[in-house]
């Protein structure tokens, strides 16, 4: 192989392939950027105010966030897989009387409320034909804290049709109806079944213990403020059914509801995202605002005053259902970061109809906290609550060769025969 | 044998992480103090091992800053920056150094240089005084003990019920004593001298065949030894001990003086006055203490060799540069000898101090030599007399067959008045059974240590003199051939010779003043400390590191007040025999 890769022909091949990219792509998205630039320039852009750095702040506020990690092969027992899962809870105090920002709650309050913390927990699936969708749903209904699955699924329902399905019975008569026997179980749930690779598996595991780590801090005596997950505020969509096409889909909207009933607010940040033209709204930002200035921007739907972005036409994952992401940098060292809101929250506490300096004014407001929390000198720029949920689960390459020491002393301890139970070698993995 | 756990101190936590210079623990997070030894347990195929880590610095958490250059720079730049709950974390990040390990083999405990790392989840312990001590003395015995009592393994703030001494064996290839000014070498100085008594009287250390008796001749520059500063002193001893031991032990004097009229009643009985005779003093000796021009020294090495030990004598009455000499040299050096014109101790002719010293020097005996009535140079000339006199008797014993041989050899090296006084004596000593010259000698190894302390000591180990022909150049290298060993107390090593540094085999470093001599102290130890820094920073007086070439630990040690020590063990010199050995107890 290497010497393919080494000749010249490999290298005029990339060229080719870099050549079309910029002729077919960038030169289209440039074109629909600057369909949308005066837009956001003018309308989607603004400087954040900043909290002077010794605020006494009039309300001091407890932010909670959540991480979780793990890996879909911990261990290998002939065609039996093992995941490994983690997920960290961590609440913070704004503290700004104190002078000691966002400042961890002490271990036993934490304990008491949330159980300690990271949680670790395991799953396994084999290679038997629907195993992998069995397991994975008696995995789940063991992790989310809720239970019943019309109660899962119903707040979904709620969002999604503006309440007009608002309850189980409200399905006769709608397209949904065909699918309610299917909507009253957790492995019925998942209607991705044909793709449940092991990658998937895990994802979804991974998801579900984050949002139910999530609604434990919803349903505690804690009520922060802000409730702070890793990632987008995503439902991926049956295409044909028209509802989320797995389990913590609807979990999500679940979430979504409860923290609105519990006035807390939730949103998802990720420094990783796919948000075309990031760097040029934030050079965009630059060019305004100047170089180190704090800003965000929204990205608005298609039902939005003014519509859809063009940038983001097709996209379609962009907006996500029921989401509003923004852009932000709180500091010019990092590629801006993304944010997204419950919509259903966001239109009833920061979007103003046919005001849009009221508007305004609620997303300075949310963003001068956001921001706030985000100093901390480890993670400048970045939430410093979800830095330290990331810092409390991530398992390194250490923890895991530990582990599965710990797991193979087990199984000795056990007496249990010895199956191949190494994960498979990396320049073995065909 | 397997270890029991529970006597390795209080279970602390686990270990999360670390390499040689950092530790990660998960732990109780809790006050940990700089000088703290963590101790950890681990056992991997079968072979248990105990490693030792000492606490060099401190981050109350362990969250994984890569960059902590980068936080800090992060911190400077946005002014705005906090960090947010650093010292709540459970996972504690320990600076420090990982000192070694000590592994059981055949029952024994070795201690090695720490070639490998403790395994994760390893439990680690933090020794308790009460709990820990017996288990801690027993592994680290390769390397706390030996004959001469320092004082106890200090643990952070705690001290262990583990005595740490050095073995006789290396007291000729020389110790260094570092301190500033306060930091507790005088009170040393005493707990050296009494442990020097107690290895004699087999009391201290560890009962081997390696034990040598030992002599020292101890300058005392403020004449704090014999009384003490507080209660007791090294007369104490003297006085505790019945007739029989004080005999055996001390002999009839152990204090020398340069005013016995001036010397308290009870110590006088054992005082001597110090007088040296100028015929007893060699150019050598002068060139080893102050700086001579070639002219200078090439003109008294000339009257040496015309008037031998008369040359002094000699200089002193000449009144004019004789031919050849360029004029002023003369007067330049009769400067130099008016020391010895005005000093009271030096004199043309009295009845030498140098016979007894000598006599006691081979007869394991320490002596207290006040000279807090003597000038500077005085006090450096004495010194160099005496370590040159005693290095060329046992020079010219180690060049010998026979007594006959070492008449001859003494002739050639020392003074003649001098040896005629004492060669009798001298074959007493260094002879195998009787004194007649057809009679083998024996090797100065077998004989009595000797060490000779070296006070103020930059003031003649300095590199300007240690270039001439400094006796104490000698001394440092060979040493070790004659059983001489130099005892250099210093309240600097960045000045001291490299000569003397290199040859130095153990370092008793107290508090020192400032940053330069920290660093130049972790420089010259004998075994690797780099990182201890902030140790020297917070030591408070009278505890001390000890390092040593032939230890591979650095030693943290409390050194007990002189009168603790001394109402200890005050009645160990009553009646006692000698020769049994006491096993230590607090
Ligand atoms: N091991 C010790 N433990 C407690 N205190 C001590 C210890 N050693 C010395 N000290 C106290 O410190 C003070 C100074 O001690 P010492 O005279 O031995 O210091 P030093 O280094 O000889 O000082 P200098 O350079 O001035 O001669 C004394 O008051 C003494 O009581
Ligand atoms: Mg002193």
């Amino acid at each position: 192989m290497l010497e393919r890769i080494l000749t010249t022909k490999f290298r005029d091949t990339l060229k080719l392939l870099f050549a079309d990219i910029t002729n077919q792509q960038d030169r289209m998205d440039e074109e629909k950027f600057s369909e949308d630039e005066v837009r956001i320039k003018e309308r989607l852009l603004d400087t954040i105010d900043l909290y002077p750095p010794d605020v006494l702040l009039d309300d001091d506020f407890l932010v909670a966030a959540i991480d979780g990690s793990g890996t879909d092969n911990f261990m290998m027992l002939d065609d039996i897989r093992v995941h490994l899962l983690s997920t960290a809870t961590v609440v913070l105090d704004s503290k700004s009387r104190d002078g000691c920002f966002f400042e961890p709650l002490s271990t036993i309050t934490i304990m008491q409320q949330l159980g300690s913390q990271p949680h670790l927990d395991a799953h396994w699936h084999s290679g038997v034909r629907n195993d992998a969708r069995n397991k994975l749903a008696e995995t789940l209904e063991n992790i989310y804290p809720l239970k019943d699955v019309v109660d899962i699924v119903m707040p979904f329902f709620r969002d999604h049709t503006d309440g007009i399905v608002s309850s189980k019975s409200d399905f006769t008569g709608t397209i949904y109806e065909e699918y309610v026997p299917e909507l009253t179980d957790m492995e019925t749930l998942i209607t991705r079944a044909q793709m449940l690779t092991n990658p998937v598996v895990h994802d979804e595991l991974r998801k579900v213990s984050e949002y139910a780590a999530a609604r434990n801090v919803l349903t505690s005596d804690l009520r922060p403020k802000y409730l702070l997950l890793d990632g987008a505020l995503s439902v991926f969509m049956h295409f044909a059914r028209k509802y989320p096409s797995m389990p913590s889909g609807f979990m999500l909207r679940d979430l979504a509801e409860l923290a609105r009933r519990e006035g807390v607010i939730l949103c998802a940040v990720s420094k990783n995202h796919t948000i075309p033209f990031a760097h040029r709204i934030a050079k965009t930002a630059q060019d305004l605002f100047g170089e180190d200035a704090k800003w965000f921007c929204h990205l608005p739907c298609e039902d939005d005053p003014g519509g859809g972005l063009h940038i983001i036409e097709d996209r379609t994952y962009i907006p996500p259902e029921l989401a509003v992401p923004y852009l932000f940098s709180f500091s010019q060292e990092n590629r801006p970061s993304r944010i997204d809101f419950d919509r259903i929250w966001w239109l009833e506490n920061v979007f103003v109809p046919n005001d849009p300096i009221a508007t305004r004014q609620n997303e300075k407001a949310l963003f001068r906290d956001l921001e706030f929390m985000s100093r901390d000198a480890r993670w400048y720029g970045y939430p410093v609550a979800l830095a330290l949920a990331h810092e409390s689960c991530k398992l390194s390459y250490e923890d895991l060769r530990l582990a599965r020491d710990i797991s193979k002393d087990v199984r000795r301890e056990l007496g249990l025969v010895d199956r191949k139970i190494e994960p498979m070698r990396v320049d073995y993995n065909l | 044998m397997v270890l029991d756990r529970d006597k390795l101190g209080e279970l602390y936590g686990k270990v999360g992480m670390g390499n040689q210079t950092m530790l990660g623990i998960m732990g109780r997070n809790r006050d940990i103090s700089v000088g703290e030894i963590f101790v950890i347990y681990s056992q991997r195929d079968g072979t248990e091992r105990v490693f030792f880590f000492r606490v060099l610095g401190l981050e109350n958490y362990l969250r994984h800053v890569d960059d902590i250059g980068g936080v800090a720079g992060t911190l400077m730049v946005e002014g705005d920056a906090y960090l947010s709950g650093i010292e709540r974390n459970m996972l504690l990040s320990v600076n420090g150094k990982m000192l070694g390990y000590a592994q059981q083999t055949n029952g024994k405990w070795t201690f090695m240089s720490p070639r490998r790392l403790p395994d994760h989840l390893a439990s680690v312990y933090r020794p308790m005084p009460g709990i820990s001590d017996e288990q801690i003395r027993t592994m680290l015995a390769t390397q706390t003990d030996g004959h001469i009592y320092i004082g106890d393994l200090q643990v952070g703030e705690d001290t262990l019920d583990v005595p740490v001494l050095i073995p006789s064996e290396f007291l000729p290839m020389h110790v260094g004593i570092f301190g500033s000014t306060g930091s507790g070498k005088s009170n040393l100085m005493m707990v050296l001298i009494k442990s020097i008594i107690d290895s004699n009287m087999g009391l201290t250390g560890v009962s081997d065949d390696k034990r040598l008796t030992l002599s020292a001749f101890c300058i005392d520059p403020h004449d704090e030894f014999a009384k003490g500063v507080d209660k007791y002193g090294i007369q104490s001893i003297v006085e505790t001990m019945d007739d029989k031991t004080r005999k055996e032990v001390v002999g009839d004097f152990y204090y020398l003086t340069t005013h016995k009229k001036a010397t308290p009643r009870e110590v006088k009985r054992y005082a001597r006055e110090i007088r040296v005779q100028w015929n007893e003093i060699q150019p050598r000796d002068l060139y080893s203490i102050m700086e001579f021009t070639p002219q200078m020294s090439s003109f008294i090495d000339t009257q040496y060799s015309q008037h031998r030990e008369d040359w002094i004598e000699n200089i002193l009455d000449m009144t004019d540069d004789p031919a050849g000499t360029p004029s002023g040299t003369l007067n330049a050096v009769k400067r130099r000898l008016g020391l010895l014109e005005r000093s009271p101790i030096f004199e043309k002719r009295c009845s030498s101090i140098l016979d007894d010293i000598f006599h006691a020097m081979e007869s394991g005996r320490i002596l207290v030599v006040n000279t807090s009535l003597m000038s500077d140079m005085e006090q450096f000339l004495l010194t160099t007399i005496v370590t040159r006199t005693l290095s060329d008797m046992r020079r010219a014993l180690k060049s010998s067959g026979t007594l006959g041989d070492f008449e001859r050899q003494g002739y050639m090296r020392l003074p003649s008045q001098f040896f005629s006084r004492v060669k009798t004596q001298a074959k007493s000593f260094y002879g195998i059974g009787g004194i007649t010259d057809d009679l083998p000698v024996r090797d100065p190894r077998n004989l009595p240590v000797i060490l000779v302390t070296v006070e103020e000591a930059p003031s003649i180990l300095n590199p300007e003199l240690m270039r001439g022909q400094s006796v104490f150049k000698d001394i440092s290298r060979q040493g070790r051939k004659f059983n001489i060993g130099l005892l250099v107390v210093s309240q600097q090593v960045s000045v001291l010779d490299n000569v003397i540094l290199s040859q130095m085999n153990t370092e008793i470093n107290l508090r020192l003043g400032n940053e330069r001599e920290i660093r130049a102290c972790i420089e010259n130890a004998s075994v690797n400390i780099s990182g201890f820094e902030n140790e020297f920073r917070v030591m408070s007086r009278g505890e001390c590191i000890v390092t040593a070439s032939y230890r591979e630990l650095p030693l943290s040690v409390r050194i007990p007040l002189f009168d603790s020590v001394f109402e200890k063990d005050m009645n160990d010199y009553k009646g006692k025999k000698t020769g049994s050995t006491k096993k230590h107890e607090l």
